[in-house]
C-alpha cells in the first residue's frame, strides 16, 4: 500500500501551499512488492490521468528504472507490463511523504499514510 | 423476442428495478418490463415479473449478477385462471417453445404457490392437466435435463387459509408457466459476505444483501476504480473488489480502517479483504477529511460508493472546530504545535460536526470533480419518512449530475434511500470549496435559490432521529436549543 499510482495522485493540500506541492518526497521507505492483475485496459485507460515525470522519477528514486524518461509514443506490451508494475505492485509499506514547498510531512504506517491537517494548517 | 419470468427474492422491492437496469447496462442489453392486466406490469411489490429481453444469455447474466434474483425461467404462459394459462401454453408460438423437449429430454415438474400452500393432491391435479403437452421422456427428480414450474400466486392474507382438499383453481391472483434457465448465482453471495462471519467489522458495517445491492448499481466490473470517502470498516469495498474493481477508502478517522491493533500490523480492512481473496484490488487506504483532500486532479473514478456517517451510531465530522478559540487559546495552541510534547504524537487535530444535507450537497459536488463521465455516485441518504419530499433529491443536484435511482429502505418512522446519480457531463469542473455554511453569506456570493431555500427532510437528521421524529420539535428552526454557557 501507497502505490505509486496512488502517489501520482496526491498533492500537499495545507492551505496555501500551492505551488511546487506535488510529487510528494518518500522519505525512510520500506517497501514491499505484491503481485497485482494485469489489466492492460486499465492502465491504458490511466496513462491520460499521470503525471509522468513525477512517476517516472519516483519509480527510479525507489530503485525501478524500467520506464522511459519520456512517455513513448507507441504503446507496446512490455512497456504496459512495466507500468502496470510500477503504478500497482510496488508498495510503500512504512515512512513518510514529504511535500518540498512547505516541507509538511505525512507519515505512512502499516501502509495508510496519515493526511490529515493540523489545525493551522487548514485556516 | 423472447419473454422470460423472474422470481424475486421477496425484499427491497424498491431495488430490483435498478438493479436489472444497472447490470444490463454494464453489459450493454436492453431489459425490458411486460405490462399486463392481470400480471405484475411493472409493479416492483409482486415476486414474479416478466421481462423482454433479446437473448438468453442476457437473462443468464441477470441471474449470474443481480442479487434480488432467486431464478429465471423461460416464459411460456400466464393466467388468472389455469384455462387462460393453458389456452396461451397451446399458442403455436409458444408451443414451438416447448415443443421441442417432447420426444426424449427427462424432465420434472413442480407446482408451488407464493403465499400459499398447494396440497399435494392437487399439485398433482394440476401437472396432468398439463398432460396435452404430451412429453415422452422420463421424469427425473434428481438431474433432470429440464425443469418445468408453475407458480401460483396469493394475496398475503391467504398465507395461513386452508382448503379443500378437492378445492381446484383457487383464489390465486395470478399463474404462471415456464422452463427454468439459470438459478440465481448471485444470491449465494449475501451469505459469503455475511458480516458476522467476517474478520474484521464495526458496529457501523453495512449489512452484507445491501452492500451488494450497492455494489451493483456502481456497474463496478474488472478495470474500473472505484473510491470510499467514509471508507469505516470497509463494507461496501469487498463487494465491489469481488466484482473485479479497484477500489480506494478514506476515512477521517484511520482507528476504523485499521481497527484495534492501531498503527502496527496489518489494518482490519485488509484482513477482511483477504478472506475475499481480494487484497489486491484495495488499491489503497489513507486517512483525512475529504473536505480538506489531498486529490491532485479529478475525473479519475468510475463510481464512488459510500455511507456517509449520518450520526445514528456515528455522526459525520470534519476538521475545524465547533467554537472559534480566543485568541489567547490560539496562540497557546500554535506555541504548542511548536514544541510538541514526546506524549503527544500522533497529533489529533479538532474536528466538529457535519451536518447531513452539508455533507450530502458537498458530497455530490465533489463526485463531479473526481468522477469520470458517465461516473456514478451510490449512497444512502437516510429521511424522515413523514417528511420526505421527492424535491428533497432535488436540493442536492448540481449542474450535470442527475439522479437515475432512489430507492427506500423502510425502517418505519424513517428510512434510507439508496440514491444513484449519473455524471451526464463530460466537462471538467473545480474541486468544490466546501464552504462552512455558519459562515453567511454565502462566502460565493451566489444567491440562494428557490431550490436552496426549500429545507429537505434528511436536514438535522441526527436530531431528529433522537427526538423520536416528533413533529412540533423538529419543525423548530435549527432543533437543538442553544447551548448554556
Amino acid at each position: 500500500m501507497v502505490r505509486l499510482i496512488t502517489h501520482n495522485l496526491l498533492a500537499c493540500h495545507v492551505k496555501n501551499c500551492t505551488v511546487n506541492n506535488f510529487p510528494l518526497e518518500f522519505k525512510n521507505v520500506q517497501l514491499e512488492i505484491r503481485e497485482a492483475e494485469f489489466n492492460p485496459d486499465f492502465i491504458r485507460g490511466f496513462l491520460p490521468k499521470l503525471e509522468w515525470k513525477a512517476l517516472v522519477d519516483t519509480a527510479r528514486q525507489l530503485g525501478d528504472t524500467s520506464l522511459p524518461t519520456e512517455q513513448p509514443e507507441m504503446i507496446d506490451d512490455e512497456f504496459l507490463q512495466n507500468l502496470h508494475h510500477v503504478l500497482l505492485e510496488i508498495h510503500v509499506e512504512e515512512g513518510s511523504m514529504i511535500c518540498n514547498n512547505c516541507k509538511h510531512e505525512y507519515p505512512i504506517s502499516s501502509g495508510i499514510p496519515n493526511m490529515l491537517l493540523a489545525e493551522h494548517e487548514i485556516a | 423476442m423472447p419473454k422470460y419470468l423472474v422470481h424475486f427474492a421477496q425484499v427491497h422491492n424498491e431495488f430490483r428495478i435498478p438493479e436489472l437496469q444497472s447490470i444490463a447496462e454494464l453489459h450493454g442489453f436492453q431489459v425490458q418490463i411486460v405490462e399486463n392486466p392481470g400480471g405484475h406490469g411493472s409493479d416492483p411489490n409482486r415476486p414474479f415479473m416478466v421481462l423482454q429481453l433479446d437473448d438468453e444469455k442476457h437473462a443468464k447474466i441477470l441471474a449470474q449478477r443481480c442479487i434480488l434474483i432467486k431464478a429465471i425461467y423461460e416464459f411460456y404462459a400466464q393466467g388468472t385462471t389455469y384455462a387462460e394459462l393453458h389456452q396461451q401454453n397451446q399458442l403455436p408460438e409458444i408451443r414451438v417453445e416447448w415443443q421441442k423437449y417432447v420426444e426424449d429430454t427427462t424432465f420434472k415438474f413442480f407446482v408451488t404457490g407464493y403465499n400459499h400452500k398447494i396440497p399435494q393432491r392437487r399439485q398433482r391435479e394440476v401437472i396432468e392437466s398439463f398432460s396435452y403437452m404430451g412429453f415422452l421422456g422420463k421424469i427425473d427428480m434428481k438431474n433432470p435435463e429440464i425443469s418445468l414450474i408453475c407458480f401460483e400466486e396469493y394475496d398475503e392474507d391467504r398465507k395461513l387459509a386452508t382448503r379443500a382438499k378437492h378445492e381446484g383453481d383457487s383464489q390465486f391472483k395470478q399463474v404462471y408457466f415456464g422452463k427454468l434457465l439459470a438459478e440465481s448465482s448471485a444470491r449465494p453471495l449475501v451469505g459469503v459476505f455475511d458480516v458476522k462471519k467476517r474478520k474484521y467489522f464495526g458496529n457501523t458495517s453495512m449489512e452484507a444483501e445491501v452492500s451488494l445491492l450497492m455494489a451493483n448499481q456502481t456497474m463496478a466490473s474488472p478495470g474500473k476504480l472505484m473510491y470510499d470517502p467514509f471508507m469505516g470498516t470497509g463494507s461496501m469495498a469487498y463487494p465491489v473488489a469481488h466484482f473485479g474493481a479497484l477500489v480506494f477508502g478514506s476515512d477521517i478517522d484511520g482507528r476504523q480502517m485499521r481497527g484495534k491493533q492501531g498503527v502496527e500490523g496489518e489494518p482490519g480492512v485488509m484482513r477482511a479483504a483477504k478472506q475475499y481473496g481480494v487484497q489486491n484490488r484495495i488499491l489503497d487506504l489513507a486517512t483525512f477529511d475529504i473536505t480538506h483532500n489531498p486529490w491532485r486532479t479529478g475525473g479519475m473514478f468510475d463510481a464512488i460508493i459510500t455511507d456517509p456517517p449520518y450520526g445514528v451510531r456515528a455522526g459525520a465530522k470534519r476538521l475545524g472546530r465547533k467554537r472559534e478559540l480566543s485568541e489567547r487559546q490560539k496562540e497557546l495552541c500554535r506555541l504548542h504545535r511548536e514544541n510538541p510534547r514526546p506524549d503527544d504524537t500522533p497529533y489529533i487535530p479538532p474536528t466538529k460536526p457535519y451536518e447531513l444535507s452539508h455533507l450530502v450537497e458537498d458530497l455530490v459536488l465533489f463526485a463531479r470533480y473526481v468522477l469520470r463521465p458517465n461516473g456514478r455516485l451510490v449512497f444512502f441518504l437516510p429521511t424522515v419518512t413523514d417528511e420526505y419530499e421527492e424535491v428533497d433529491i432535488n436540493t442536492m443536484l448540481c449542474e450535470g449530475m442527475e439522479v437515475i435511482a432512489n430507492s427506500l429502505q423502510d425502517f418505519g418512522a424513517w428510512g434510507r434511500r439508496l440514491i444513484t446519480i449519473r455524471k451526464t457531463t463530460a466537462e471538467e469542473y473545480p474541486p468544490p470549496a466546501f464552504r462552512e455554511r455558519d459562515q453567511q453569506p454565502n462566502e460565493d456570493g451566489v444567491e440562494p435559490t428557490e431550490q436552496d431555500k426549500h429545507v429537505p427532510a434528511h436536514k438535522d437528521f441526527r436530531e431528529k432521529y433522537f427526538q423520536g421524529f416528533s413533529k412540533d420539535k423538529a419543525m423548530a428552526p435549527t432543533s437543538l436549543p442553544p447551548v448554556p454557557k
